[in-house]
């Protein structure tokens, strides 16, 4: 170990970097070659989607310090806005799931005043729009949203192309983070996560930051939720909006670590294994299993798998993204 | 609209609004003495209705004796959970909401193990008053010449109501009265000054998670009397309505709950009958946003804006 701790700074970057990039470009080989080693095609998808959730929500919850605990509005949103076009307006896919990432910014730009609560408000009111969009999909007229069946994509939905779409959407969701992690703006929400007047104080813009990573945060939820429904071509009100989509996405990061980049990575690969495991051995049980995860991760492990090894090892800190 | 359904709404609106009011006391014990959120909360009031319920169809024991004996048992049972989950809490950076995953993650197993035995039906509960109904007071020509319009009241809601203002006023005593409870509301304002002053405050929290559980399982029993069916899927829309009381009375204030709960239980009677079903599902969570965006102190509570 010394001589690690005798490498200068730039060079620990370096190995950090290089780390970094050999695990994205290993799981972007590996997710990629799937459908023609005729793999599991429904495991991994879901495996990126949470990935691509897990790390859309750090940039809010990890770097920001909000939970929202409504994030699966922008997913649901994302669901319903590509359904909508594809089926109703026969759009294509490659034009509606980008029109669902702009729905998803303009949502976080309209929930923009809720980013000025503090701690459990920002997340009790989260839910509580959560809830209040799922009841409007439930209240809009039935030939645009299917009502309380939801709608189906028939023929149009594509698993392959929605697959490829999907490793396309975790790619971009990575190296957005890793952009920030490094970037003048990651610095600032950092510090407003840490103190916001102090950030205010050194000349940080603190409305501006944090809309940009609440934009972010809700434009990987939405772009989720639009390839879900091309990959999968059913959608309902119940399940779009569903909480535990929330809260999945959010024991996975946490079971990571929030506010380290490889955190939600690390998180989702190893939990979404074991629900696998779970679901597949009790059916029963499973919601139960993951109550227990959740609850023993709050009281044992609250800075997540790579956090705790952070804290626990503050040598490797250095090359950790 | 006329005067029947109007005047049934107000007589709804006390009834609902004083359950109201005790889920959010009970909230409220926790969010102010221990800054826990509980997400579980509605899983433990359901917990109280298949208490009553287990008592009633085992040994046909009256609800109304089941009452106190769920309370002594939910007591203890709140007690010992405190000490297997809350203490660690407070040791993370932001204990409320580590503590709203927190109590998701007990949420989750209590449905599950609910679902499990009672199975995800909900489940009629077959006990009933006599008389059944009350009739309060008729209306001469509520629906046009000659016909009358009767205000019927289930017995079952007035004994619930009744019931639900004793525990209130009891409550309401305990917090100013007693010591205990004097110590907890001084917890509440601050919990350093009190351990300086020699009060122990593990046994102090312990006893308000206690005391919280115990009003959730009486209030599950209450709500089993007054809707006599009990869904073991229901506890999220209960917590619900819950934060929307607790954040309207302001987080952790003991009257501000009470007048939030029956100020909702209003609102929501009355927009039941005055609204589209789907749109007055929808009024609560409007109210909660409102508030929290226009005043998130609540209406009796201090600043909290980041």
């Amino acid at each position: 170990m010394s001589n690690l701790a005798l490498l200068d700074e730039t060079k620990a970057a370096r190995i950090r970097d290089a780390l970094w990039c050999t695990l994205v470009a290993a799981l972007v080989v590996w997710f990629a070659a799937i459908p023609a080693l005729d793999g599991n095609l429904s495991l991994y998808f879901s495996l990126m989607l949470w990935i691509t959730m897990a790390t859309g929500l750090n940039i809010i919850a990890g770097f920001t310090g909000y939970m929202p605990f409504g994030y699966v509005a922008f997913y649901g949103l994302g669901t319903y806005t590509t359904a909508i076009l594809v089926v109703n307006l026969n759009v294509s896919p490659y034009v509606a799931i980008p029109a669902a990432g702009v729905v998803g910014i303009l949502t976080a730009i309209l929930f923009a005043p809720t980013l000025r609560l503090g701690g459990i408000y920002f997340a009790i009111v989260s839910l509580s729009l959560s809830i209040i969009l799922q009841r409007l999909v439930g209240l809009a007229p039935d030939e645009w949203t299917g009502g309380s069946h939801g709608l189906y994509l028939g023929q149009k939905t594509d698993r392959i192309e929605g697959y490829f779409t999907m490793v396309l959407v975790m790619v971009a969701a990575l190296l957005t983070v890793t952009w920030l992690a490094r970037s003048r703006l990651g610095k600032a929400l950092k510090a407003i996560r840490d103190d916001a007047e102090a950030a205010d104080a050194m000349g940080v813009n603190v409305n501006l930051s944090r809309l940009y990573a609440w934009m972010l945060s809700g434009l990987f939820g939405a772009l989720c939720g639009g390839v879900q429904a091309w990959f999968t071509g059913a959608l309902d009100p119940i399940t779009a909006f569903d909480i535990l989509v929330t809260a999945k996405t959010v024991i996975y990061a946490m079971a990571g670590g929030l506010g380290t980049v490889t955190g939600p990575v690390v998180g989702t690969v190893i939990l979404v294994w074991v629900d696998e495991l779970i679901w597949r051995q009790f059916p029963i049980l499973n919601n139960f299993l993951l109550g227990l995860i959740i609850a023993l991760l709050i009281l044992f492990m609250p800075r997540g798998i790579i956090g705790t090894l952070m804290q626990r090892y503050p040598r490797i800190r250095r090359f950790i993204m | 609209m006329n005067e029947v359904l109007l005047l049934n709404a107000a007589i709804g609106g006390i009834v609902f609004g004083a359950v109201y009011a005790l889920i959010g006391c009970s909230l409220n014990v926790l969010a102010g003495v221990l800054r826990v959120i509980n997400f579980a909360h509605g899983e433990f009031i359901i917990a109280g209705s298949f208490f009553a319920y287990v008592l009633f169809t085992a040994f046909a024991l009256n609800p109304l004796y089941a009452l106190p004996l769920c309370a002594v048992v939910f007591y203890f049972a709140g007690r010992v959970l405190y000490y297997l989950l809350v203490p660690r809490l407070a040791k993370s950076d932001e204990p409320e909401t580590s503590s709203f995953l927190l109590m998701f993650g007990v949420s989750l197993m209590m449905v599950s193990v609910m679902t499990w035995i009672f199975e995800a039906d909900i489940r009629p509960f077959n006990f009933s008053f006599e008389p059944i109904n009350v009739t309060f007071f008729t209306i001469q020509d509520a629906y046009g010449e000659g016909r009358h319009g009767r205000i019927l009241v289930p017995t079952a809601r007035l004994v619930a109501l009744g019931i639900n203002a004793i525990i209130i006023m009891g409550l309401t005593w305990f917090f100013y009265r007693t010591l205990p409870g004097k110590a907890l509301r001084a917890a509440t304002m601050d919990r350093e000054a009190v351990q300086i002053v020699g009060i122990n405050i593990h046994k102090l929290s312990s006893i308000a998670f206690g005391l919280a559980t115990a009003l959730a399982g009486v209030t599950g029993v209450l709500l089993a009397v007054v809707v006599p069916s009990i869904d073991p899927n229901g506890g999220p829309d209960i917590v619900l309505i819950g934060f929307i009381v607790i954040v309207l009375g302001g987080l952790g204030h003991p009257v501000g709950a009470l007048v939030a709960g029956i100020l909702f239980g209003f609102v929501e009677q009355f927009s039941n009958v005055m609204l589209q079903q789907a749109a007055a599902q929808m009024v609560g969570f409007i109210i909660l946003v409102a508030v929290i965006l226009v005043r998130p102190s609540g209406l009796f509570g201090k600043a909290v804006t980041k």
